[in-house]
C-alpha cells in the first residue's frame, strides 16, 4: 500500500540527491554532453572563491534575519490576537493569509510597491518629505527589501503557532500569578516566554529550514540576484542561470543539503533529550 | 541504527514487493545513468557537416523558440503566417520560451540533456557561444549556400557577430546598439548645439551648463540601475580611451584605460556630481525628465518616443581622448538551429530563417520593434519617415564594434563584469582593487569553462 | 542516535490537528477592548493593504500607473490590464491548466499519502521504522535541489510539456504521510481489531472506517496540498515550454518581459490577482483546515 508512494520518493527526491552528488564530482556545463570528472574540485573551487564568503555571509543574514524578524513580530501578533475581543478569528486568519500564496504573486506585487519612483511607499516617503531608498543600487538595500516582504509572508505562521502555544499555558498558574499582583510584563518575561520555550524551538527550526529554502520571492524580486546570493539561490543561478555550471552547482547544492540534514539532526537530538529528561 | 540518510534506500519488503518493483527499479537504476559522458574526450564530429543538403526534404513542422524581445509577439505571429502563404511544406509553430534571454537559454540547455528541442531558437549576444562550446548548434554556412541565402546583404559587423573558427553559428535577428538619447528642451535651455556630444571629455564640460539650466532636471546623464548589471554600454567608454576588457582570450579589463574610464564615471556621480544611477529604469527616468540624457538601446526608442513630452534627440555614441569612431558595442539576439535534430528538420529551420532575413522581413520586423533591420537592402523610408531618429541609429551601425570576448565568449562574463562595474559605481569600491579581482575571476572561467571546450 | 529514540521523539510531538484553538475565557473589560482592537486593527491592515493596492492597481490605466500624484482609487475602473494580460498570454489555458493540474495533483498526494500512512500504521512490514525515518528525511531536500536530475529522467520518458510531466515528480508525498500518520496512531488498535476479526481486509478497514473516523485530518492535508501545488512554480517552469501546458505562476513570469519597464505594473498586478484570488477565497472559507494543517507539529506540552 505504501509502495507507489515510496518508490516516487525514492525516484524524485533520494534519486536526485544521490545524483547531485555525483554530478558535484564533475566539471560540466549544462548542455554538454560531455563532462570531466574533477573530484572535489567544485567544492575546493568554491570554498576557496570570494564567492563563498558573500554567500555563506548573505545565507546567514537572510536566515538570522527572516527568522528573527519573523519569530518577534509573531510572538508580538499572537500576545495582540490572545483575547477575547470578538474578531480575533478574523485577524487570525488575514495575518496568515499571506503564507498560503504564491509566492511569484506576492513578488510581483511587492515590487510595485517597493519601486523608487513609481511605487507607494516611495509615494508615501515623498509625501512625508523623504526620499525612497534605492533598493535597486545597493545589494544590501535589496537584501533588506526581500527580508522585509520575507517577513510579511511568513510571520503569520510564527503568529499562529506562538498563539497556540499561548493558548495552551495553564490557566490556573497564569491567574494565580495575576492574583500575585505580577505585572502584565513581568508576567510574560518570567512565566510567559519560559514556558513558550518549546515552541520557540520548534519555530526556530521549522522556521529557518524554510528560510534556507526560499526561493520564489528571491527570484522574481532579484532576478540578477544582485544582495541575495543565498546558497539555494548561488545553486539555481550557477546551474541554470548565467554560468550554467552544472557540476558546480550541484556541490553548492551538496553544501545546502548538508546544513539543512545537520539542522534537523540538531532538531531531533533536541526533542530527544527532551524525551528523556522532561 | 546508524546509517546516512542519503544514502538511505527504503528497504523494501521482498516477498511481496519485489515483483511488482522489479521492472520500476530497474528502470530507475539504468536512467540513473543519464547526464553527461565522462570520458574526457572531447565529443567526435558528427555527420551534420557532410549532409548533402539537395537531398534532403524539410520537416512539415517546426517550432521556434522566441523571448519576443521588444515586445515582437505580434509581429512574429504576422511573419508566421506570411510564411505560411508563401509555402505549405513547413508549418512554423511559434513558442514562448521564456521572459528573457536567459530563460530560453536556460530552457535551451536543459532540453539538450534530453528533452524536445526547438528547430529554431533566439539567443543573444553572450548566449550563443556557450551553444558551440557546448556543440548544440549547427554552423550555417553550407546551409545558407544551399538555399542561396544573400549573406552579403547582411549588415556586415553584425552578421561576423557569429563567426567564430572560421564557421558562421547565427544570423543577425533582433540587433539593437547603444544610442545617446538626450531631451531637445534642456539642450537648448543650456545652449548647446542640437547633437550628442563627440566625446565624453566634451560632455563633461557640458554637463555642469545642462544642470545649471535645468534646475528640474536631478542629472545630466543617468546610468542605467546596479541590479541591472549594465556591462554592455561600459565597453564603449573603454574603447573610447584604447582600452578593451579583453584581447582576444587575454583579459585586459584591469589595465589603465578601463582604470580610467571606471574613474571617470565613478567622480562624474559623486565628485562632479552631474550623473546618477537610475533608482530603477533609466529610460523611465529620461522620459520622466529627471536626467538630460543616458545610454540605451535602440530597441527601447519606440518606448521612450511614447512616454516622452518633449522632443527627443538622438546621436551616436561619444568617443573618448582616444578613439572618437567604432566605439559603439553591436548587441542583441541572433537566431540558430540546434545539432541534435534531424537534417530535415534543420533544412526547415534554416528556410524559415532564410525568409525571416529577407530585407521586407527584417524591415518589418524593425518597425515594429526599434531593432536594426540587420539587412543592408532593407526599406525603412516608412520608418524614417514616422521616427526621424531612427535613420542615426542604422547610420551607426556601420560604425559598430564586435564585442570584447571577456563579456559575450565568457558564461557569466557579462555579470561579473556588470558586478565589478556596480560595486565601482554605487559601493564606490577602490578601482584598481575590483578590477583586479574581475580579472582573476574572468581567467578562472575562461580556464575552467572554455579553454578545455575550445576545438 | 538509535531509531528507537527518534521514533519516539517523533511521538512525543503529538500533532495537534484540532480545527482552531479555543481561547480560554476571561471577562471582558473595557480597556482590554480598547487596547485590543487597536493592534487587531493594525495588523489586519498589515496584510491587507499591500492586496488591497494589487486589486486597485489592476484596474487603473498605464496613466494613472506611471503618475507621481498617486490617488488610491482608479479615476476610471479598467479592465485594460486584463485584457492585455488575456492578449499577451493565454491566461485563461494557465487558469484551466493549473486548477488541472491541483486537482488531479492534490487527489492524487492525498490518496497516497492515505495509503502510506495506513501502511506505516497498522499494516506489519520489515524495516517500516527506516522507511518512515527515510520519509521524514525527504522533507529535509529543497525541490529545488532535485530539478536537473528529475528534468534529465522526466525528459528522458518524454514528458516535457506533458501534464504528467508536471505532475509525477512531486507526487510523492512526505508531508501528508508524516501528518496522516499521527492521526491514524491516535486511534483506538481494538476498533480495527474488531473488524480484522470480522474478515475486513486492509482496504475496507482503511476505507470503512479509519479514512471516516479521521475525516477532518484528511481534510487538513487536502487543502494544504491544494495550495502548494496550485503555487507550485519553479518544477512547472523548467518542465513546460509550451503556453498551452504552461501554469499560473509560470504564466505570471512571462508577462514580467524584462523590456516592458515600470508600465507593466499593471499587467503584472491583474495577472498577480488571477494567481492570488482564488487561493484568498478558498482559504477564507475554510483557514481552520489549512491553518491547522500548516501549523501542525508545534505545539508540544
Amino acid at each position: 500500500m505504501a509502495l507507489p508512494n515510496l518508490v516516487l520518493i525514492g525516484a524524485f527526491t533520494y534519486r536526485p540527491l544521490i545524483m547531485n552528488i555525483y554530478y558535484s564530482t564533475l566539471n560540466w556545463t549544462l548542455g554538454s554532453a560531455t563532462a570531466t570528472v574533477v573530484g572535489l574540485g567544485n567544492y575546493v573551487r568554491f570554498f576557496s572563491s570570494d564567492a563563498a564568503g558573500t554567500v555563506l555571509t548573505t545565507t546567514a543574514v537572510f536566515a538570522v534575519a527572516t527568522v528573527g524578524g519573523s519569530m518577534v513580530l509573531g510572538l508580538l501578533v499572537a500576545l495582540a490576537l490572545n483575547t477575547n475581543v470578538p474578531g480575533t478569528n478574523v485577524a487570525r486568519a488575514g495575518v496568515f493569509a499571506p503564507y498560503v500564496l504564491s509566492g511569484v504573486g506576492v513578488g510581483l506585487v511587492w515590487l510595485f510597491i517597493f519601486d523608487p519612483v513609481y511605487g507607494v511607499l516611495a509615494y508615501v516617503l515623498r509625501r512625508f518629505g523623504a526620499e525612497s531608498p534605492r533598493w535597486f543600487n545597493d545589494p544590501t538595500l535589496s537584501l533588506v527589501m526581500v527580508i522585509t516582504v520575507y517577513v510579511w509572508k511568513n510571520l503569520g505562521y510564527c503568529a499562529v503557532v506562538y498563539l497556540a502555544g499561548l493558548q495552551s499555558l495553564p490557566a490556573d498558574v497564569m491567574e494565580a500569578a495575576a492574583l500575585d499582583g505580577a505585572g502584565r510584563l513581568r508576567r510574560f518575561g518570567y512565566m510567559s516566554l519560559p514556558l513558550l520555550g518549546p515552541t520557540t524551538f520548534f519555530l526556530l527550526i521549522t522556521t529557518i529550514l524554510s528560510s534556507l529554502q526560499a526561493f520564489d520571492l528571491i527570484r522574481i524580486m532579484t532576478p540578477t540576484s544582485q544582495g541575495t546570493r543565498t546558497l539555494i539561490y548561488e545553486a539555481y543561478v550557477q546551474g541554470f542561470g548565467a554560468y550554467q555550471r552544472a557540476g558546480y552547482s550541484a556541490a553548492i547544492s551538496v553544501v545546502l543539503f548538508v546544513l539543512l540534514i545537520t539542522l534537523t539532526i540538531i532538531q531531533i537530538a533536541w526533542v530527544d533529550r527532551k524525551v528523556h529528561y522532561a | 541504527m546508524k546509517g546516512n540518510p542519503l544514502t538511505m534506500v527504503p528497504p523494501l519488503d521482498r516477498r511481496r514487493f519485489l515483483a511488482i518493483t522489479g521492472g520500476g527499479i530497474g528502470a530507475l537504476a539504468l536512467s540513473a545513468c543519464a547526464g553527461p559522458i565522462t570520458s574526457g574526450a572531447a565529443p567526435s564530429p558528427t555527420t551534420s557537416t557532410g549532409t548533402d543538403w539537395s537531398k534532403v526534404t524539410p520537416a512539415p513542422e517546426i517550432t521556434f523558440w522566441s523571448n519576443h524581445p521588444g515586445k515582437s509577439q505580434d509581429v512574429e505571429t504576422a511573419l508566421i503566417n506570411a510564411y505560411h502563404k508563401t509555402q505549405t511544406e513547413t508549418k512554423v509553430t511559434l513558442v514562448t520560451a521564456g521572459a528573457s534571454y536567459e530563460e530560453v537559454a536556460q530552457k535551451f540547455q536543459t532540453a539538450q540533456q534530453g528533452g524536445q528541442l526547438p528547430h529554431v531558437v533566439v539567443f543573444s549576444d553572450v548566449w550563443w557561444f556557450r551553444y558551440f562550446l557546448n556543440d548544440s548548434i549547427i554552423s550555417l554556412n553550407d546551409l545558407l549556400s544551399h538555399l542561396k541565402v544573400d549573406t552579403a546583404d547582411y549588415v556586415e559587423g553584425l552578421y561576423k557577430d557569429y563567426e567564430f573558427n572560421t564557421k558562421q553559428w547565427a544570423v543577425p535577428y533582433a540587433r539593437s546598439t547603444p544610442l545617446f538619447y538626450y531631451n531637445k528642451a534642456m539642450w537648448a535651455a543650456a545652449g548647446l548645439e542640437d547633437r550628442a556630444p563627440k566625446t565624453w571629455q566634451e560632455f563633461a564640460t557640458w554637463a555642469p551648463k545642462l544642470k545649471a539650466a535645468n534646475p528640474s532636471a536631478q542629472v545630466a546623464h543617468m546610468y542605467s540601475a546596479a541590479s541591472d548589471y549594465d556591462s554592455w554600454t561600459l565597453q564603449n567608454k573603454i574603447w573610447g580611451e584604447g582600452g578593451a576588457l579583453s584581447k582576444d582570450w587575454t583579459i585586459t579589463c584591469d589595465a589603465e584605460p578601463v582604470v580610467k574610464v571606471l574613474q571617470f564615471t565613478q567622480d562624474s556621480v559623486y565628485k562632479h556630481k552631474w550623473a546618477g544611477v537610475s533608482a530603477k529604469d533609466a529610460s523611465a527616468d529620461f522620459a520622466a525628465g529627471a536626467a538630460a540624457s543616458f545610454v540605451g538601446s535602440t530597441g527601447s526608442l519606440v518606448g521612450v518616443l511614447k512616454a516622452a513630452k518633449f522632443d527627443v534627440g538622438v546621436g551616436f555614441l561619444p568617443g573618448g581622448s582616444q578613439a572618437t569612431d567604432m566605439v559603439c558595442p553591436t548587441g542583441g539576439a541572433g537566431l540558430g538551429i540546434p545539432k541534435a535534430i534531424t537534417p530535415e528538420q534543420q533544412l526547415a529551420a534554416a528556410k524559415f530563417l532564410a525568409f525571416l532575413g529577407l530585407p521586407e522581413n527584417t524591415a518589418a520586423f524593425a518597425a515594429a520593434t526599434g531593432y536594426m533591420p540587420v539587412r543592408k537592402s532593407s526599406d525603412m523610408s516608412a520608418v524614417y519617415a514616422k521616427t526621424p531618429q531612427a535613420k542615426i541609429a542604422v547610420d551607426q551601425l556601420s560604425h559598430t564594434r564586435s564585442q570584447d570576448y571577456a563579456r559575450v565568449f565568457l558564461p557569466g562574463g557579462d555579470r561579473e563584469i556588470g558586478i565589478a562595474s556596480s560595486d565601482i559605481l554605487t559601493q564606490q569600491a577602490k578601482i584598481t582593487d575590483r578590477l583586479a579581482k574581475l580579472k582573476s575571476t574572468l581567467t578562472d572561467i575562461y580556464t575552467t569553462d572554455v579553454k578545455p571546450k575550445l576545438r | 542516535m538509535s531509531l528507537l529514540t527518534l521514533k519516539r521523539s517523533v511521538e512525543a510531538s503529538p500533532v495537534s490537528l484540532s480545527t482552531g484553538a479555543t481561547p480560554r475565557r476571561r471577562r471582558p473589560r473595557l480597556s482590554t477592548v480598547l487596547g485590543g482592537y487597536l493592534p487587531l486593527v493594525a495588523i489586519v491592515l498589515l496584510v491587507a493593504l499591500p492586496l488591497l493596492w494589487m486589486v486597485l492597481s489592476s484596474f487603473k490605466q498605464v496613466s494613472e500607473i506611471i503618475t507621481l500624484n498617486l490617488h488610491a482609487l482608479p479615476r476610471h475602473w479598467s479592465l485594460v490590464n486584463y485584457t492585455e494580460a488575456f492578449r499577451t498570454a493565454p491566461f485563461g489555458r494557465f487558469f484551466l491548466n493549473s486548477v488541472l493540474v491541483t486537482v488531479v495533483g492534490a487527489t492524487l498526494k492525498v490518496l497516497l499519502a492515505i495509503h502510506t500512512a495506513y501502511a506505516l500504521v497498522f499494516v506489519r512490514f520489515p524495516a517500516k521504522n527506516v522507511i518512515f525515518v527515510a520519509v521524514l528525511v525527504a522533507l529535509m531536500v529543497p525541490p529545488q535541489v532535485a530539478i536537473l536530475p528529475n528534468y534529465v529522467l522526466v525528459a528522458g520518458m518524454n514528458g516535457l510539456n506533458t501534464y504528467w510531466g508536471i505532475i509525477v515528480p512531486s507526487l510523492g508525498t512526505a508531508f501528508g504521510t508524516f501528518l496522516l500518520r499521527q492521526a491514524f496512531r491516535s486511534l483506538p488498535m481494538s476498533m480495527l481489531e474488531a473488524a480484522e476479526v470480522d474478515g475486513a481486509g486492509h482496504l475496507a478497514r482503511l476505507w470503512r472506517m479509519v479514512v471516516p473516523t479521521t475525516a477532518p485530518s484528511i481534510t487538513t492535508v487536502a487543502l494544504v496540498t491544494i495550495v502548494s501545488e496550485w503555487n507550485e512554480y519553479i518544477w512547472p517552469l523548467i518542465i513546460t515550454t509550451d503556453p498551452n501546458l504552461m501554469t499560473l505562476p509560470v504564466g505570471l513570469t512571462l508577462l514580467q518581459n524584462n523590456e516592458s519597464g515600470p508600465a507593466g505594473y499593471g499587467v503584472m498586478m491583474a495577472g498577480a490577482v488571477i494567481v492570488i484570488l482564488p487561493v484568498l477565497v478558498v482559504f477564507a472559507f475554510l483557514q481552520r483546515y489549512i491553518v491547522a494543517g500548516l501549523t501542525a507539529g508545534s505545539v508540544s506540552n
